[in-house]
């Protein structure tokens, strides 16, 4: 462990709030699927590599940069989510937390496969000059990409925020996530909600997936380290409270980038978990959670 | 369910006489296939008992209390490095060093279990998932053991023979453990902890200590396996004894053959090795087929492929055996 | 009764007993002994606290305040292995079997912890008790495949493996036909020379009657009346508490008697309808009509069916025979979305008000069936009209109303819909009279425009004042039909609640 500069570990701060606007980003369709559907969506990893595969395809063979990639990206996510809950998890409703959770699993395991056969192993990274590029705040030098994925976190935070307070569809969702039973006996088709929101879910999860492209790289086998900070994010932000998601994923950015100044870079997922872990063990619920 | 058989007493008798003939002829066929068999087939027996005894410590935990853990690959791992560490540092011969891999295993599992174990449902299973990557990820950065690059046994790896014999006997102990559990009090607990927890604590069962026990003993299980990888093997590197394959294997595996049944978990790992030997040139092919074998075996049945087939014939003379009461 | 040897010193005793859920005191301030010896009913209408009462005895429930005493020492905050363990048996309202094990191995936990007995000899002693309990045969079949009855005697045989001094029955007599009901008496009756003492929670009055050597009887969370069993059932103060007469002050103007000539075709009709939750046969042939703009009072003791007639009519639960046509049409088998777009609404016991949205989005959100915005907006406007404070809390979460603010808003969405025919259930709930009594006025309200009603209430007097028609319900049949004054005169009414006094038919 070294004790790291000053300016090192100013530098460690600002990134890390930066940093964590990625994993907010990435994890905000996991929060809206749990929130909403109490379905841990363990395929959400793969989503998010798929995202970045999308980009890639549209990168490398028409040109489209990433950013303006999302375009068609984000419906074609949102339209590949809709069935898949529908056909894949509607009818194991009523069975147990268990068969749902299991099932995402297999898809999980399935799509990372099919990405190697489709893909290659090969680690892929989407290239944009304002990716590589530096920013200076408060001279401080941080990648540019981090701070326009900490854009991106507090747009989407609030636009999901707006969506769900002020559209009629966003009330119908949040009734079914708060009492399935009444909504559907007021006249929600909870059904259809579900898959919507599934659908929400896979278009955010493209979303982390083009920005992961462009801060980092992606394998076929990178899904199930962002699943993990995902799900740290959002069990530390707690069910259902989208800021708390928002809030938990900046702080996680920041513990993460810290705790990389004092043990080196090669822990700082480490001490992403170990925090998550931490933090779990004494508010089992999360900071921001509601008792459920 | 209509009978198969009409279940006289005589008939009984000579039901589990033919079973337990059975049983004794798989024993002398597997005991000396050695002397006849293929170093290739005693190898793909030596990856079936692997998993068929890693799949039933899973099925005690998660058929039998309820307990789905994704953190299979930290116990695995643990026992892999602690069997390397210890032929190394220590000269301990194989099997004990293998038998203390199981130890620690149990012991870290028993660490994290207050904590665990606050945790209900599906937040217990993305921590055990958390667990595993945390401690992957130790081992890799960590240079006390060897650090990315791994530890390389100073024991003479076993013979094939000798593999074959330690994995089966490991799948012997592992089968002939939980099944003697479930005749234990520990057994009956689990299962009533699984089917309903508030119920079983006002029948004076202390919830805990009863996952205590099931998490150690699976654990046990895993480590004990994890030395013998590493033992064959010989070099072990945090990537392969902490990889996230050794949890999808296991789980694929104990689902397909069957949670909640003895041999399911045995047959599941038939299964899913055949399959990966037929596709040997095809590896992510397989993996494919095998996760969607899951979706489909959860979604049209749950009981496992063994555990359906089972049901199906209804009041035979197995279910009989088993209701001796 | 007088056979039984004198009961001795209190077995259990709390002190000052209570427990909250937000604002509603489920058990207030209960002072309750249990003496060595005795059986002890505890009866009371629905709300009155009976099972949670059970719940903090057994350990699964943790009190607000108040102090619980077994055998002279506190037990307050043992958790409830601890309880079970030292003698505190439970049985559950509903069965919660293990239900993947066998019902011999069910019982087996209870001996292998309580008595701490060996492996054989906890599985000689389980099949003695399972002799004893009429189960011997079963003890092989997996739990979850039994039937009501023997579910019931399985979650009886588990508590008395614990070998229990007390035992807690928690409306074991529910859901039972007369002579599964006979059965479970006599067993009850044979365990007083094992167990030391036993708690009975009833609604089944028989059952109360033939076991009892006291009777307690709780209204709101607390005490009413304790005594021996006849005098309790037949004193006036009882009666009233479970019809409802002498509770009201203000009632709502009692309906004039219109000799209508009823329209040939009923707005909705269900006819040989049956229900069930799992093995727990609810409904065994539910038949009613309600005719356009009539209010139906549905009336019945607990337990009867009432509110699963509901969740059948609007979709909440499938039925598993009979029929039921609104407007001509079936509508067993839809989706309740559906059904609520058909015309009718059901504003559901318990409320259920969406505590993360406002005031006005709960109505919004009721009002999306309605054909165009202007439609929605006309119906919301009525909707204040008659609950002008909801105007005045639109912008609440609904967390932050009261109960009868809450209640208020579960009616107006059940407006929102728009619908020819509502299902209102249980409004009155929980709810201090004077709420209820401003309840009751906006629906004689709603009914002057035409707005036909099932109602589901528990106070008779209430139900049968509003009330065109009425059915009373028992046991998942229809025992008693007619106009209010009918009913109201009909001996078998007050049996029907209170049980039949001894000597009568």
């Amino acid at each position: 462990m070294a004790i790291p500069t000053g300016h090192a570990l100013a530098t460690a701060l600002v990134t890390g709030l930066l940093l964590g606007g990625l994993f907010t980003v990435t994890a905000l369709g996991l929060s809206l699927i749990f929130g909403v559907l109490r379905l841990i969506n363990l395929v959400h990893g793969e989503l998010i590599v798929l995202g970045a595969y999308l980009s890639y395809i549209l990168l490398t063979h028409a040109s489209i940069d990433p950013l303006l990639g999302l375009l068609v990206i984000v419906p074609v996510m949102f339209l590949i989510g809709l069935p898949l809950q529908r056909i894949l998890l509607t009818p194991l409703m009523g069975k147990g937390a268990e068969a749902p959770l299991l099932t995402t699993f297999g898809l999980s395991i399935i799509a990372q496969n099919l990405f190697i056969l489709g893909f290659s192993g090969d680690t892929q990274a989407l290239h944009a000059s304002y990716a590589n590029a530096s920013l200076s705040v408060a001279g401080i030098d941080v990648p540019q990409i981090y701070a326009i994925s900490f854009g991106f976190a507090l747009v989407l935070t609030a636009a999901t925020h707006l969506f769900l307070k002020r559209t009629a569809v966003g009330c119908e969702i949040r009734a079914s996530a708060e009492d399935a039973g009444a909504a559907e006996m007021l006249g929600v088709n909870v059904s259809r909600v579900y898959s919507l929101t599934y659908g929400l879910g896979a278009a955010f999860a493209a979303i982390g997936g083009v920005l992961v492209g462009l801060a980092f790289s992606f394998t076929p086998t990178t899904g199930p380290g962002y699943l993990l900070t995902g799900f740290a994010v959002v069990v530390l932000g707690g069910l259902g409270s989208l800021w708390g998601t928002l809030l938990a994923g900046l702080l996680l950015g920041v513990v993460e980038s810290v705790g990389a100044a004092f043990w080196g870079d090669g822990y700082r997922d480490f001490i992403g978990l170990a925090a998550f872990l931490i933090i779990l063990a004494i508010r089992p619920r999360g900071l921001f959670g509601r008792a459920e | 369910m209509h009978e198969v058989f009409a279940a006289t007493p005589a008939r009984l008798r000579a039901a589990r006489l033919v079973s337990a003939a059975g049983l004794v002829a798989l024993a002398i066929a597997l005991a000396t296939m050695p002397a006849f068999a293929s170093d290739y087939t005693l190898l793909v027996c030596f990856k079936i008992f692997k998993y068929a005894a890693l799949a039933q410590a899973w099925n005690l935990l998660a058929g039998y209390g309820g307990l789905v853990s994704l953190g299979s690959a930290a116990f695995i791992g643990i026992g892999a490095y602690t069997t390397a560490k210890l032929t190394i540092a220590t000269g301990v011969p194989l099997i004990p060093a293998m038998a203390l891999g199981g130890v620690t295993a149990a012991i870290f599992a028993a660490l994290v279990s207050p904590a665990l174990f606050r945790l209900r449902g599906l937040y217990f299973v993305i921590a055990t998932l958390a667990l595993a990557s945390a401690a992957q990820i130790w081992m890799v950065n960590w240079n006390g053991l060897g650090g990315a690059s791994g530890l390389y046994l100073t024991v003479s790896a076993p013979t094939t023979r000798g593999v074959y014999y330690m994995s089966l006997v490991i799948m012997a102990a592992a089968t002939v453990l939980v099944a003697g559990v479930l005749r234990t009090r520990l057994g009956i607990s689990l299962r009533a902890v699984r089917d309903n927890e508030d119920a079983a604590q006002e029948m004076g069962l202390w919830p805990f200590r009863t996952k205590l026990w099931a998490f150690g003993l699976s654990a046990a299980v895993m480590g004990v396996v994890g030395g013998l990888q590493a033992a064959r093997l010989s070099v072990i590197e945090p990537y392969g004894s902490f990889s996230l394959q050794w949890t999808i294997d296991i789980v694929n595996i104990a689902i397909i053959g069957g949670l909640g049944t003895v041999s399911g978990p045995l047959v599941g790992a038939v299964f899913v090795v055949w399959l990966g030997e037929r596709l040997a040139d095809y590896p992510e092919l397989h993996v494919a087929i095998t996760g969607a074998l899951l979706i489909l075996v959860i979604r049209f049945a749950p009981y496992g492929l063994w555990g359906s087939l089972l049901r199906l014939k209804g009041e035979t003379i197995w279910s009989r055996l088993r209701r001796r009461s | 009764m007088s056979a039984y040897p004198e009961p001795t010193g209190p077995l259990l005793e709390t002190a000052g007993l209570s427990k909250h859920y937000g604002g509603v005191r489920a058990v207030d301030e209960l002072d309750l002994e249990i003496r060595t010896g005795e059986t002890l009913g505890v009866i009371g209408p629905n709300g009155a606290g009976k099972s949670t009462l059970i719940g903090l005895l057994s350990g699964a429930i943790r009190p607000s305040a108040g102090v619980i005493r077994f055998e002279g020492e506190d037990v307050t905050g043992l958790p409830s292995h601890r309880r079970a363990r030292l003698g505190i048996g439970r049985t559950h309202q509903i069965p919660q079997p293990f239900g993947r094990m066998s019902v011999l191995d069910n019982l087996m936990l209870g001996r292998l912890y309580s008595a701490g007995s060996g492996y054989r000899e906890a599985r000689r002693e389980s099949l003695g008790i399972l002799e004893r309990t009429g189960l011997a045969p079963f003890a092989g079949t997996l739990a979850g495949e039994l039937t009501l009855l023997r579910l019931k005697r399985l979650e009886l045989a588990r508590a008395l493996a614990l070998r229990p001094r007390l035992l807690l029955l928690d409306e074991i007599g529910a859901g039972l036909v007369e002579s599964e009901l006979a059965e479970l008496i006599d067993l009850i009756k044979g365990l007083r020379s094992e167990v030391d003492s036993i708690l009975v929670v009833e609604h089944v009055i028989d059952l109360i009657r033939e076991c009892s050597d006291r009777v307690v009887v709780l209204d709101w969370g607390k005490m009413l009346i304790d005594g021996e069993p006849e005098e309790v059932l037949a004193d006036a103060k009882v009666t009233a508490v479970y019809l409802g007469t002498g509770t009201t002050q203000a009632l709502a103007p009692a309906r004039a008697a219109e000799a209508a000539s009823e329209p040939a075709k009923p707005l909705l009709a269900a006819r040989g309808v049956t229900a069930a939750y799992g093995s727990f046969r609810a409904l065994h042939d539910v038949s009613l009509h309600v005719y356009p703009g009539e209010i139906v009072t549905l009336l019945g003791a607990n337990g009867a069916g009432k509110t699963t007639t509901a969740r059948v009519l609007s979709g909440m639960l499938a039925p598993t025979g009979g029929e039921i046509v609104f407007k001509g049409r079936r509508i067993d088998g839809l989706r309740p979305h559906s059904i609520v777009r058909l015309g009718v609404a059901h504003c559901m016991e318990g409320r259920r008000i969406f505590s993360d949205l406002t005031a006005e989005e709960n109505l919004t959100l009721a009002g999306r069936t309605a054909r165009s915005a202007a439609e929605r907006d006309a119906r919301l406007t009525a909707v204040y009209d008659l609950f002008p404070v909801l105007k005045k809390r639109r912008g609440s979460p609904g967390a932050n109303l009261s109960g009868g603010q809450q209640q208020m808003l579960a009616l107006g969405r059940a407006l929102m819909a728009g619908p020819e025919l509502v299902i209102f259930d249980e409004i009155s709930l929980g709810l201090a009279p004077v709420v209820v009594d401003s309840l009751y006025e906006a629906l004689a309200e709603l009914n002057a425009h035409g707005v036909a009603m099932l109602v589901i209430e528990q106070n008779v007097e209430r139900g049968l004042a509003l009330a065109d028609r009425a059915y009373v319900l028992e046991k998942g049949v229809v025992a008693l039909s007619g106009r209010p004054d009918e009913i109201r005169g009909d001996p078998r009414l007050r049996a029907l609640y209170v049980g039949e006094a001894k000597g009568e038919s």
